[in-house]
């Protein structure tokens, strides 16, 4: 079984914590992205679990196997790294079936695994050719390939598809999505791009300067973000937060007076953060004025940069918005959506 | 660079568009390069012809005749009974020089490749040769080589007797070699650091995660991907190793016997010691045509023993 | 390779270079220390790292023996000169093989790029005929013009060449718009950007100048001109044997200069020195 448990892990520089004890289930098969701004820790935890960084504290599981002290060689994992780590000198197939030299595989069986992974990724034709002349995404399935060819227990993967341009980054994100339910191996897959977090993974733990902030599916992080660090990260436009204090008849931020959440508590009179995502307003006239700054039609919806109050929020609308700068328009925040939050980063209240 | 044609009229010039941008820029790139071009003429290439001139005569300076001898100096080179043995001399030197230099510079390098404490010093240290003056360097091995000098002494301490370094044959010949190695493989071990340095760490993870032992790494990875800098090194080193003659000069002049006569050393002796302009020139040919060889050779081996990086 | 090193390695990885590192810091400090030393210690037994006893008088010596300041100056100005020179020759030769169209350039460079491949001593005997010719023969010309203009710079101008080839052009486009003309870019824009290549050069090309030997002892004859590498070796007794404590005395006096500059500088001489080596 290829499950892989983090209890408590820690990594510490001296007197510098980078890891604050992780606590992480990764279940056998699961698609698990790691995913947070730069220098969160999130590639120092990936390679913790592949054995190139040291664990400070905590222990390391690896299909039961507690392997802190382990070499990578003997964890049984295979690595995408992020610039591809590619031997220059060597053909793509070489590079692929280079792990597998020192092992004392014999030639023919070498060729026969990759030529299965080389079939899965679309490589056959390239097999002859040096790295240098392929393109991007090419050489990210070499680096793919060289995994495969392992038949780990683990892949991890650091940041593949940051080098790559965005619409490449698309297709990429399909086919290591169907690479992964073609063969079922658990992986780890690390990114600061929440959009490919929220496509690809079973569960995403999203971290912050060295803290686990919350660990869940997908949908789960994007409908209750459990503080208001996560909510602002999870979904593009990023969530709308607004400073003010809960009162009996509504949210009070500065200049108007916001619906408060179906879901109400006794904390009246307490300050807090409100928290709406942008596609989450809707066109209706019973709903707040707001002043239009700035409208960008995308085609499919309307981006709108707009005033609560004195507050700046930004609003995603399906319907065309054909007014310009300085018009008011009436928006109204779907109650069953509304977030609340602690000040200061704290934990969601609702 | 592209230029356009430019036919207005600049100011300042003559008024036929002769002096378009692109002639005039021609011609300050004329005469950038004059300097050099004009001083290789006469320095170098003037000189080359004149060295082959002057062998096919047979020149008795102090008798001041110069005869017109055709081919009679490269005879006497096939027949010179000594010409074998010299030669002999300068390829063991030459090898010997090489071999142990480029080893211990890759050796250097690797163990200084590390990140230790202080290991900055370390490099300045093995480097340090380099920048001593050729000739003290040279004097003071001079000194410590002697029979009673600071090596034999120290050998004593361990109950070892040394050799008279620079009297026996084979020893002066291993003693010219060290001292030349130990001047010069700071400048290749850090020729080897620089390219060590160069291979990117990503790919000795990649190869730590497969589980490929080290020195497989080293094999397949790192030497492949240094091997650029590894020839170039090897021709600079093995035609520098043609010309090594200060150190020859002052430690051994040449002795005991021939043993540690090599090519250019004698050359020098034949032209400037015994005044056979003629056949030092005849000689000096014999060097240019191995040096040219050699390098040549190297440059066409590289495709098959370099992987290049375009 | 590694990332982490255990304890016991790292203490043999240091042991290891100590030892190695002994043949090449041992000779310079065993030059330092016998120069002070009389001459019946200087082949004592048990050999003395440091000096028992002292003889100061030896670099006293140095001076009297020979016109020891005036040979210094020689191989200082002589090498100054050359350094000057060369940097110019190379730096305007390198600029125009990496910047200009011209035509012939390639064949040119073909033709410097042989002085690469020429030792000195192939061309020694012509050029000390040349120079006879010209009654040059026991002054400093042949040391100064042959460097300059010879084979050791085309090596110079190779590195320069191989630098300008990386400068950006969009500067020098800039420049054109601007109105500069060629000459003018090259000393505005280009030089001044050459910093750390005309570093390379003018260190090694220093060095090689102070190190020379073969042509002193070719063209000079008479004592107070010769330069440093060729008076260290005449530090002679009446049987034309080395007076060894002064000869290394004169020798420290050689090589300290350069050694306390170079410890000063360190990391400029070894990343100029290592800098040709690279790219070329």
């Amino acid at each position: 079984m290829a499950e892989v448990t983090l209890s408590r892990v820690q990594k510490s520089y001296g007197a510098l914590d980078i890891i604050h004890g992780a606590d992480l289930g990764i279940h056998d098969g699961e698609f698990v992205v790691l995913v947070g701004p730069s220098g969160c820790g999130k590639s120092t935890l990936l390679r913790m679990i592949a054995g190139l960084e040291t664990i400070t504290g905590g222990t390391i599981r690896i299909g039961g196997r507690v392997v802190n002290d382990l070499d990578p060689k003997d964890r049984d994992i295979a690595m995408v790294f992020q610039n591809y780590a590619l031997y220059p000198h060597m053909t793509v197939a070489t590079n692929m079936g280079f792990s597998l030299e020192h092992r004392g595989t014999s030639k023919a069986e070498i060729a026969e695994r990759v030529n299965w992974a080389a079939d899965i990724l679309g490589l056959t034709q390239l097999l002859d050719r040096y790295p240098r002349q392929l393109s991007g995404g090419q050489r990210q399935r070499v680096a793919m390939g060289r995994a495969i060819v392992r038949n780990p227990q683990v892949f991890l993967f650091d940041e593949p598809l940051s080098n790559l341009d965005a619409k490449l980054r698309v297709v990429m994100r399909g086919e290591i999505k169907s690479l992964h339910q073609r063969l079922k191996t658990t992986t780890i897959y690390v990114t600061h791009d929440q959009v490919e977090a929220m496509t690809m993974a079973d569960k995403i733990v999203v971290l912050n300067a060295g803290k686990v902030e919350q660990i869940g599916a997908p949908l789960d992080l994007y409908d209750r973000p459990a503080n208001q660090f996560v909510a602002g990260f999870i979904g593009s436009p990023s969530m709308n937060f607004l400073d003010g204090t809960i009162t009996e008849n509504g949210f009070a931020a500065p200049g108007i007076l916001l619906p408060l959440p179906q879901m109400s508590l006794e904390v009246n009179g307490r300050k807090a953060v409100y928290g709406i995502r942008p596609e989450h307003f809707a066109l209706d006239d019973s709903g707040v004025p707001a002043q239009i700054l700035l409208v960008e039609p995308m085609g499919s919806e309307t981006q709108v940069t707009m005033k609560l109050g004195e507050t700046e929020v930004t609003g995603v609308f399906r319907e065309r918005i054909l007014l310009s700068s300085g018009a008011i328009i009436r928006v109204l925040p779907d109650r069953a959506n509304i977030h609340l939050f602690a000040v200061d980063g704290g934990p969601r209240l609702n | 660079m592209a230029v356009a044609q430019d036919n207005a009229r600049p100011e300042g010039c003559s008024s036929s568009p002769f002096w378009t941008i692109a002639r005039r820029d021609s011609l300050a790139g004329w005469l950038f390069i004059a300097p050099q071009l004009i001083g290789i003429i006469i320095f170098v290439l003037v000189p080359l012809g004149l060295v082959f001139w002057y062998s096919l005569h047979e020149w008795n300076v102090l008798a001041n005749t110069f005869t017109y001898t055709g081919a009679q100096n490269y005879q006497m080179l096939l027949d010179d009974p000594n010409l074998l043995q010299v030669l002999g001399s300068t390829a063991i030197f030459s090898a010997g020089l090489v071999i142990l230099n480029m080893s211990l510079a890759l050796l250097l390098a690797v163990l200084l490749n590390q990140k230790l404490a202080g290991i900055t010093i370390f490099r300045t240290l093995f480097f340090s040769p380099v920048v001593v003056s050729l000739v003290a360097w040279t004097i003071v091995w001079g000194f410590l080589l002697q029979k009673n000098g600071g090596i034999n002494g120290m050998l004593q301490l361990f109950g070892l007797e040394g050799p008279n370094w620079l009297r026996g044959e084979t020893t002066a010949m291993i003693s010219v070699i060290i001292v030349q190695v130990f001047k010069n493989v700071g400048l290749n071990m850090v020729l080897f650091l620089a390219a060590l340095q160069g291979v990117p760490n990503e790919l000795y993870e990649a190869a730590r995660i497969d589980g490929t032992p080290r020195f497989r790494q080293f094999r397949r990875i790192t030497l492949p991907l240094i091997s650029p800098t590894i020839l170039l090194t090897s021709i600079i080193t093995i035609v520098g190793s043609l010309q090594v003659f200060a150190q020859i000069a002052v430690l051994t002049q040449g002795g005991p016997g021939l043993s540690t006569t090599v090519l250019v050393y004698y050359l020098y002796q034949q032209a400037f010691q015994y005044h056979f302009f003629g056949y030092g020139s005849t000689l000096s040919i014999l060097l240019f045509v191995i040096v040219a060889v050699l390098t040549f050779a190297q440059w066409q081996l590289r495709k098959r023993i370099v992987f290049y990086e375009d | 390779m590694k990332t982490e090193i255990s304890p016991r390695l790292k203490v043999f990885l240091y042991g290891l270079m100590c030892v190695l590192l002994i043949p090449f810091v041992f000779p310079t400090w065993w030059m330092v220390t016998s120069s002070v030393k009389p001459i019946s210690d200087i082949f004592a037994f048990p050999p003395q790292l440091l000096p028992q006893s002292y003889d100061w008088t030896t670099y006293r010596k140095v001076f009297e023996l020979q016109p020891f300041v005036h040979q210094y100056w020689n191989s200082a100005y002589i090498a100054a000169i050359v350094t000057f020179g060369t940097m110019i020759v190379s730096s305007m030769a390198g600029y125009a093989f990496a910047r200009i169209k011209f035509p012939f350039a390639n064949t040119v460079f073909m033709i410097v790029l042989l002085g690469l491949l020429i030792p000195s001593e192939v061309t020694i005997v012509p050029l000390f005929q040349m120079f006879l010719k010209a009654g040059m023969v026991n002054t400093h010309w042949p040391l100064i013009l042959t460097p300059i203009f010879g084979a050791p710079s085309v090596f110079a101008t190779f590195v320069m060449r191989q630098f300008f080839v990386t400068l950006p052009v969009e500067l020098e486009e800039a420049a054109r718009v601007d109105g500069l003309g060629r000459f003018k870019i090259f000393r505005k824009i280009a030089l001044p950007l050459a910093k750390p290549a005309l570093a390379s050069v003018a260190i090694f090309t220093f060095l090689h100048s102070w190190n020379l030997y073969l042509e002193p002892i070719v063209f000079l004859s008479s004592a107070d001109k010769f330069t440093l590498p060729q008076a260290l070796t005449q530090y002679t007794d009446a049987y034309g044997g080395p007076m060894w404590n002064i000869q290394l005395a004169a020798a420290t006096l050689t090589a300290l200069p350069v050694l306390i500059v170079f410890i000063i500088a360190q990391k400029q001489f070894v990343e100029g020195l290592a800098h040709t080596g690279l790219k070329g």
